[in-house]
């Protein structure tokens, strides 16, 4: 790839997800997280959340599986034994714009996992998943000032799904993933790594945690992966669908929160392909023509390759024999450097 | 052989301390089941000093020691009885001392009690331990506990008892009846109030811990048809999260159960195996930190009884501060545990 | 651990028996009969009827009262039918009450018949193989290491000598197949029918045997017998639905833990109907204390009938037993048991069921397998000169 075009990419695709991470002139009204055990989204909601209090915006967490309000987040609703209408009239009540404050506060909601709601036994089978989303960006009632709201969703992709009732609907899945503005599909920066080993050497992709397929295995995550050394950080699949119909697709990595402060601003996020444990820097990108370097000097300087020329190798001459019998001598002319003993030795 | 600890040295931080409103998700499988390291979250929780010869309770203003509510549906009461004896911990006087609450998952689940008139079934329990008279048994100082013996037989046992010692320390036993969520909402009404009673009882500490062992059995026993899905035990076990300081949940992760489903082809895949892949992914997806527990790949060793992972979970109030680990493990004959990193013993 | 006795673990019942702590047990003022405490933690166990099965249980010598026992069958044969029949006429002879579900008498009709108890025939045995390694002398070491092995497992003998045995109630007893029981408490066996109803089929049973156990007197011992589990010809379509079969299986557990010194259980399943990579049949297997599959050999092959047999005086393995989980040694959490993990052969004769260490056929079957290949290859090489 030519250095001119990626210095384009990255100033382009930085921009990008910085804009959908501060949620920057509502880029990306509806963002699909999609997780697994191996790379949780939490980070990535937390990090959400880090950047939305810094640029003030209001957070509620629509809560599906968490307990606990986490720290920033300003509201949390639990949805356990709620109908979805119960929901969006919460979720909608949680934040009520001052009308007098100014410019309209922007919010995030957070849906910490859907796959709860899609596999609710539950719910009405009327139960419509486009207009559940939609009726949190774009809020009923028209009295309340237009705030403009992101959704983030989080689908656990190894939770199984159920056949729809109807079976010539979509899945859930498809349906979400059509509908979604843009899709970060998440994955451990040290399984990437291991992966991209293997896929260099020719050798089937390993696999972690559920998809090894072994008894009692959920989970294959550990800290210390075998040759991948301190490799922190979750790698962002990001799919983003513009307005104008062009699609980008970009792979970046989030550092672990440990790197930076709370309070950091510049953005943090790096292109996948510039990190150095990803794309190590190619020595021979320098110096192509420069020989491999050695504690043995295997160059030659001009005299020894006109020498080297110059050697008339032992069968040269048998080869154009004169008659029958002449070809196959051995013509050798003695030199001086030949340790040639009379007494011992004999042509 | 010297004894082991009763928590092994490598395991105790884990077991011990666990964030508000955390969940741990522990997970087994057929050949290597959880029940003792569940009981060694059982030791940690109540037992008041680590040298394990001190009789327990023995301090009554002990500080540390938590409260637990231990459900269980797979094993009796009588088990976890013997089981927390052989680690010098004494569930019933624990119970009295509104400590501890056992919820019998097992007993009375599906099949009701026999009518109450009919003569009150022979002692269930086994003669081998003594019945409990006023002064609460305490076994002497360096006794093995464990090894009391379960061998006579229930025709020493009167049977004019009314209320066996044994069930004293039951504190609920749990009845299924009905369907769908108005059958969970019963049970979770019915484990509340056990907790509500250990709250009340006045002690300064108020942090239960919830331990469900195999709710993942309720779901597969009663299943779609009659309307309990995962949603529905997930939404169940959060009631019941809200109300604690901190839960643990055991689940079956054997093969058949997980990968069934979670495999891509999940067209072959039975309602039992989907939904119980639903729960326990899901369950992890939640928790902040999972126990598994499974068996060597490599076969059976002489002195390794299973392996023991233990990672983060995917939970918003995860342990981040939590070192992964994989530990083996090796039961002893006596029920000791030992606990030891690959390539040690 | 460096002080750890090794021998311990591994030795036989007699050695465990001898554990101090054992001996403090207190002894039951009135034995009753078929039933003796654990050697390995005194708690009360009973026989399956079958001696190496016993020894297969984790040192308890016998199945653990209150304990539920799956054997799981592969194929179409019956062998775990047979090791349920020697479980139901031990139960006869030890005069416990039988339950058998789902089949009908005729069942109870076809028991093997007593031809004494399990250590006379052990004897008789022992006497055999004597002879045998005079003859060859060779092996005399092997054959010594081989009878040590299968002494201590399959025969663990009652902690008592032979004559304090004999004195004793036998706790296992021999029994022919080709034989039918006739024995007077025969009598004592009921046969809980499978009643076509609406709802699970299972509630009736399990009424039936809540019945039985609680209006038995407290010294009646009881066996749960269960023949193949969920058989499409004995069993209504909808039994296997997880909610009936699952929720009788639990409630058979509680039924057991309420009167945990009073039953036991032993349940077959057909494996080819309801395969282990199923959901539902790992639920089964969760909850049974016990777990052991059969893998019959397909009993066509004649290469199969030599091989296998440690030597050719020996019968040959029928097929490969696995034990997956084990009463009581897995409940506490870990197969730490020399017996978990090994490959097990069994053999049904006509007076026993073996189960024995399973090991490859020495040079004999070599022999026959380097042969095949090299008289297959020859043809090979023929053909592709023209």
């Amino acid at each position: 790839m030519a250095p001119v075009n990626l210095s384009h990419r990255r100033t382009h695709n930085l921009l990008l997800i910085s804009k959908l991470l501060n949620l920057r002139d509502t880029a990306s009204p509806l963002t699909l997280l999609l997780d697994s055990l191996e790379q949780p989204a939490t980070p990535l909601i937390q990090e959400y959340i880090r950047r939305a209090k810094l640029s003030k915006v209001h957070v509620t967490l629509v809560a599906f599986e968490t307990v606990k309000r986490p720290d920033g987040c300003d509201a949390i609703v639990y949805t356990r034994r709620k109908t979805p209408a119960e929901i969006i009239k919460e979720v909608t009540a949680a934040y009520q714009p001052v009308a007098s404050a100014g410019p309209s506060k922007r919010r995030l909601i957070i849906i910490d996992a859907i796959n709860p709601l899609l596999s609710s036994r539950t719910v009405d089978p009327n139960f419509h998943l486009p207009s559940f989303l939609g009726a949190f960006i774009t809020p009923t009632k028209p009295a309340a000032l237009k705030s403009d709201a992101s959704l983030v969703v989080t689908y656990h992709q190894d939770i199984p799904g159920f056949p729809p009732q109807n079976p010539y609907l979509p899945s859930p899945f498809s349906v979400l993933n059509y509908l979604a503005t843009s899709i970060i599909t998440l994955h451990s920066f040290s399984h990437i790594l291991a992966q991209k080993a293997a896929r260099d050497r020719s050798l089937a992709a390993p696999v972690f945690g559920l998809e090894e397929e072994q008894d009692g295995v959920l989970l294959g995550r550990l800290d210390k992966l075998v040759g991948t050394g301190a490799a922190e950080g979750i790698v962002l699949e990001l799919e983003h669908r513009r307005k104008s119909g062009r699609g980008v697709l970009e792979w970046y990595l989030l550092p672990p929160a440990s790197r930076y402060s709370a309070n950091h601003v510049k953005e943090i996020v790096t292109l996948l392909d510039d990190n150095i444990l990803y794309n190590p820097p190619m020595e021979s990108a320098y110096g192509a023509d420069e020989e491999p370097q050695s504690t043995f000097e295997l160059g030659l300087t001009d005299r020894q390759r006109r020498d080297r020329e110059g050697v008339v190798l032992p069968y040269f001459d048998a080869q154009h024999g004169d008659g029958p019998g002449e070809g196959g001598r051995i013509l050798y002319d003695m030199g001086e450097e030949d340790d040639f003993d009379e007494e011992e030795d004999e042509i | 052989m010297p004894s082991q600890p009763p928590l092994p040295p490598l395991l105790t931080s884990y077991l011990s301390s666990q964030p508000e409103s955390s969940l741990t998700l522990i997970s087994s499988i057929l050949g290597a089941t959880s029940n003792w390291l569940v009981l060694r979250y059982l030791y940690s929780a109540l037992s008041t000093s680590n040298s394990s010869n001190a009789a327990i309770g023995f301090d009554e203003s002990h500080n540390g020691a938590k409260k637990v509510v231990l459900v269980s549906f797979l094993r009796g009461w009588e088990f976890w009885r013997a089981e927390a004896k052989r680690l010098g911990l004494d569930l019933a006087r624990l119970s009295d001392k509104k400590q501890f609450a056992f919820v019998d998952g097992l007993s009375e689940l599906f099949c009701p009690p026999q009518t109450a008139n009919a003569a009150p079934s022979p002692s269930p329990i086994s003669a081998g331990f003594p019945a409990r008279t006023t002064i609460p048994l305490r076994g002497p100082p360096g006794a093995v506990p464990g090894r009391a013996p379960v061998s006579a037989l229930p025709a020493l046992r009167n049977d004019n008892v009314a209320r066996s010692p044994a069930e004293l320390g039951v504190a609920k036993k749990l009845h299924f009846s009905g369907r769908g969520t108005a059958a969970l909402d019963a049970l979770e009404k019915d484990i509340i109030a056990v907790i509500e009673q250990l709250k009340a009882a006045n002690d300064e500490s108020e942090e239960v811990l919830l331990i469900i062992d195999q709710p993942d059995f309720l779901l597969a026993a009663t299943g779609a048809s009659m309307g309990i899905g995962a949603t529905e035990m997930s939404e169940w076990v959060m009631g019941l999260q809200q109300t604690v300081h901190t839960t643990a949940l055991t689940v079956a992760a054997d093969s058949p159960l997980i990968h069934n489903a979670a495999a891509s082809g999940n067209q072959q895949s039975t309602p039992v195996e989907g939904e119980h892949a639903a729960f326990a992914i899901g369950l992890a997806h939640r928790a902040s930190s999972v126990m598994q527990l499974r068996t060597l790949e490599t076969g059976a060793a002489r002195d390794v009884s299973g392996v023991l992972r233990i990672s983060r979970g995917g939970g918003l109030s995860g342990a981040n501060g939590l070192d992964e680990k994989e530990l083996l493990y090796y039961i002893q004959r006596d029920g000791s545990v030992k606990v030891f990193g690959r390539g040690e013993s | 651990m460096s002080f750890r006795k090794r021998n311990i673990g591994l030795s036989a019942g007699v050695d465990r028996a001898a554990i101090p702590n054992a001996s403090a047990q207190p002894t039951p003022p009135e034995s009753i009969p078929g039933i003796r405490p654990s050697p390995d933690d005194g708690r009360p166990t009973t026989s399956t009827g079958t001696p190496s099965l016993d020894g297969l249980l984790a040192g308890h010598a016998g199945l653990p009262m209150g304990k539920i026992l799956l054997i799981e069958e592969n194929g179409t044969t019956d062998f775990a039918g047979a090791l349920l029949r020697y479980y139901a006429a031990e139960g006869v002879v030890q005069e416990q009450k039988i339950h058998v579900v789902g089949v009908p008498e005729q069942w109870g009709r076809s028991l093997p018949g007593l031809i004494g108890t399990a250590e006379s025939l052990e004897k008789r045995s022992d006497k055999r193989k004597d002879e045998r390694m005079k003859i060859a002398w060779r092996y005399e070491r092997l054959g010594e290491f081989g009878a040590g092995i299968a002494g201590s497992r399959d025969a663990p003998t009652p902690t008592g000598d032979t004559d304090a045995a004999s004195k004793q109630a036998a706790f296992c007893h021999a029994f022919d197949l080709t034989k039918r029981l006739a024995h007077p408490s025969i009598t004592n066996m009921t046969f809980i029918p499978l009643v076509p109803s609406r709802g699970s089929p299972f509630v009736a049973i399990l009424k039936r045997l809540q019945d039985a156990v609680t209006s038995a007197g407290p010294n009646t011992i009881h066996r749960i017998v269960i023949p193949s589990l969920l058989n499409p010809t004995m069993y209504p379509p909808d039994a296997c639905q997880p909610e009936y079969v699952l929720q009788f299986l639990h409630s058979l557990k509680a039924l057991m833990s309420a009167h945990a010194t009073r039953i036991t259980a032993m349940v077959t399943l057909p494996l080819s109907l309801f395969p282990r990579s199923s959901g539902l049949v790992r639920w089964i297997e969760l909850l049974s204390d016990g777990v052991i599959e059969l893998c019959p050999f397909p009993h066509s092959a004649d290469a199969l009938a030599t091989s296998g047999a440690a030597t050719s005086q020996e019968e040959p393995p029928q097929g490969m037993l696995k034990t997956h989980r084990i009463p009581v040694l897995h409940e506490r959490g870990g197969g730490s048991d020399q017996n978990v993990g090994q490959d097990w052969a069994f053999n049904l004769s006509r007076r026993r069921f073996e189960i024995k260490p399973f090991s490859l056929p020495p040079a004999e079957g070599d022999k026959e397998a380097q042969d095949a290949p090299a008289s297959s290859g020859m043809p090979k090489k023929a053909d592709l000169e023209f």
